[in-house]
């Protein structure tokens, strides 16, 4: 269960007018210490939250750029790990946790960027200026 | 009645025969995700904010076919992403309907009118349109201009092919009842067979964290727009978790209900929430803490949603599952639901001029006094 559970009561909920919403944490380049065992799941729990890719730098030496959709954490950091696809490969692929050494948010935050605010702001300006078919249109897949 | 008396009978049955066996979780409609590729950037969707490698990805027909067939729901929604990016969406309708299940291709009807002529008509195939309302609030929602008259054009093509077609709408803070009523008229007019609708969730990945409205509000923007309807509106939804939207019931989710497969796996524990992935169906089952989950559980990620993957199953489990359900059902397709105080919200809620765009409306009508008191 997640520290976040039972944060309200069961009327608490039925009552709620607006729903809160969730911060946008700014990962982007971020590179966590993980010298203790707490420091590796946490930030392999963000990584796992996080819409956009990662490098992992295994103990081995080898890089890897991945994109972490999943994450298993077990008893010891052995049988914990991560699941991710890579840019160039086709499968599935998972390490353990055990076997990482750094881990650093590389790649663009996917979910950061585009918010409400720019949208009415670029309609209205674009609309404003006379033009039509005023769009946002989804990152080009390069 | 929107929902065709054969789909029904399967459901019935099938949800009849799951009591017997005593089978405790067991799914209704396979969310099946075949792709996160879009062609809109909707800023209340958090369903698509991945890497381009990750949108490149899409489920092969073999690995559709295999989950259908692992978790045995007797209906699928397709929903995404938008399936019809996909190239070999036609194989994957063809392969479902050959397997005999009900499903919804969720589209927003960019390429439909296009794609039509690929696929065949079928009591099992429905072409679910993402419409959020009239022309200036669904182009305004989906953030593209002329998006509506797309939409439109494409659902109007495939009702005249004999296409089974409703329409989808998610409805965010600020939304005007008396529009949504009007835009009711406007898509029965399409000739289609009825309307899906359903508050929208509020995914922590999604741009706009400012519109998504708490229970409360739900219930009273469902009441104002659910009361007192029209004989000629249509809704492809159960009865009961209509009743729910507008406060009448209370119920809690089932989201195992709904499952969810896409790229990445099995999702856990819904089709909303990503708490992680699990290889098997079985696996999901049985590893997901679903105590963990639903408005009970207080985990703040459930508090406000309503939506309907989570709580339509339990509406149509508690229909088809008892006589007192199953009555209700009978009466809410046939009610208008008459309700002098919805009326009241209504007109309270009129817009003096011009209807304001849903998303940059203020927060709700103060004069919207509580209604399910």
């Amino acid at each position: 269960m997640t520290a976040e559970v039972m944060k309200y009561t069961l009327q608490q909920v039925e009552d709620l007018e607006l729903a809160p919403g969730f911060e946008h944490q700014k990962l982007e380049g971020w590179i966590p210490a993980l010298a203790s065992e707490d420091e590796l799941r946490q930030a392999l729990e963000k990584a796992f939250d996080y819409r956009g890719d990662v490098t992992l730098t295994l103990k081995s030496g080898e890089r890897i750029e991945a994109f972490i959709f999943n994450r298993v954490s077990g008893a010891t950091l052995v049988n914990s790990f991560v699941q991710y696809f890579t840019p160039s490969a086709t499968d599935k692929r998972k390490v353990s946790y055990a076997d990482i050494a750094r881990l650093e948010f590389t790649g663009k935050d996917r979910a950061e960027g585009k918010h409400w605010e720019d949208w009415v702001k670029k309609y209205n300006e674009k609309k404003g200026a006379g033009e039509k078919n005023i769009a946002l249109v989804p990152d080009v897949l390069e | 009645m929107a929902v065709p008396i054969s789909q029904m009978w399967t459901v019935a049955t099938y949800v009849l025969k799951k009591r017997l066996t005593g089978d405790k979780r067991y799914p209704l409609v396979l969310m099946l995700e075949p792709l996160f590729r879009c062609n809109l950037a909707c800023a209340g969707c958090g369903k698509v904010q991945y890497p381009p490698h990750i949108l490149k990805k899409q489920l092969s027909p073999a690995e559709c076919f295999a989950a259908v067939e692992e978790c045995g729901a007797p209906m699928v929604s397709l929903p995404g992403g938008e399936p019809l990016l996909h190239p070999q969406i036609v194989e994957i309708v063809n392969g479902l309907i050959a397997r005999k299940k009900y499903i919804y291709l969720c589209t927003n009807a960019l390429e439909l009118k296009r794609r039509l002529p690929e696929f065949t008509p079928s009591k099992y195939l429905t072409f679910s349109v993402h419409l959020d309302g009239d022309r200036e609030h669904h182009d305004f929602s989906v953030c593209r201009e002329g998006g509506y008259d797309i939409a439109v054009e494409g659902i109007k093509e495939a009702v005249k092919r004999g296409f089974r077609v409703t329409t989808n709408a998610t409805f965010f803070d600020g939304t005007d009842p008396n529009t949504v009523r009007g835009f009711f008229d406007e898509v029965m007019d399409m000739g289609v067979e009825g309307i899906v609708l359903s508050p929208g969730y509020s995914y922590d990945k999604a741009p706009d964290q400012t519109k998504f409205m708490g229970r409360a509000r739900v219930r009273r923007l469902f009441r104002a727009i659910l009361s007192n309807r029209k004989p000629t509106w249509k809704f492809n939804m159960s009865p009961l978790f209509l009743e729910f939207l507008m406060g009448d019931r209370k119920y809690e989710c089932t989201p195992w209900g709904s499952p969810a497969y896409n790229i990445f796996g099995w999702q856990k524990p819904c089709y909303l929430l990503q708490d992680g992935y699990t290889e098997t169906y079985k696996e999901l089952i049985e590893t997901t803490k679903w105590e963990e989950y639903g408005v009970a559980s207080g985990n703040p990620k459930c508090a406000n949603c309503m939506v309907s993957c989570g709580y339509e199953p339990t509406a149509v489990i508690e229909g088809f599952g008892s006589l007192k359900g199953f009555w209700g059902m009978v009466r809410g397709t046939f009610s208008s639901y008459k309700d002098a105080h919805a009326l009241k919200l209504l007109n309270d809620s009129a817009p003096h001029g011009p209807a304001k765009l849903v998303q940059i409306a203020e927060p709700a009508h103060a004069s919207m006094a509580e209604t399910n008191q």
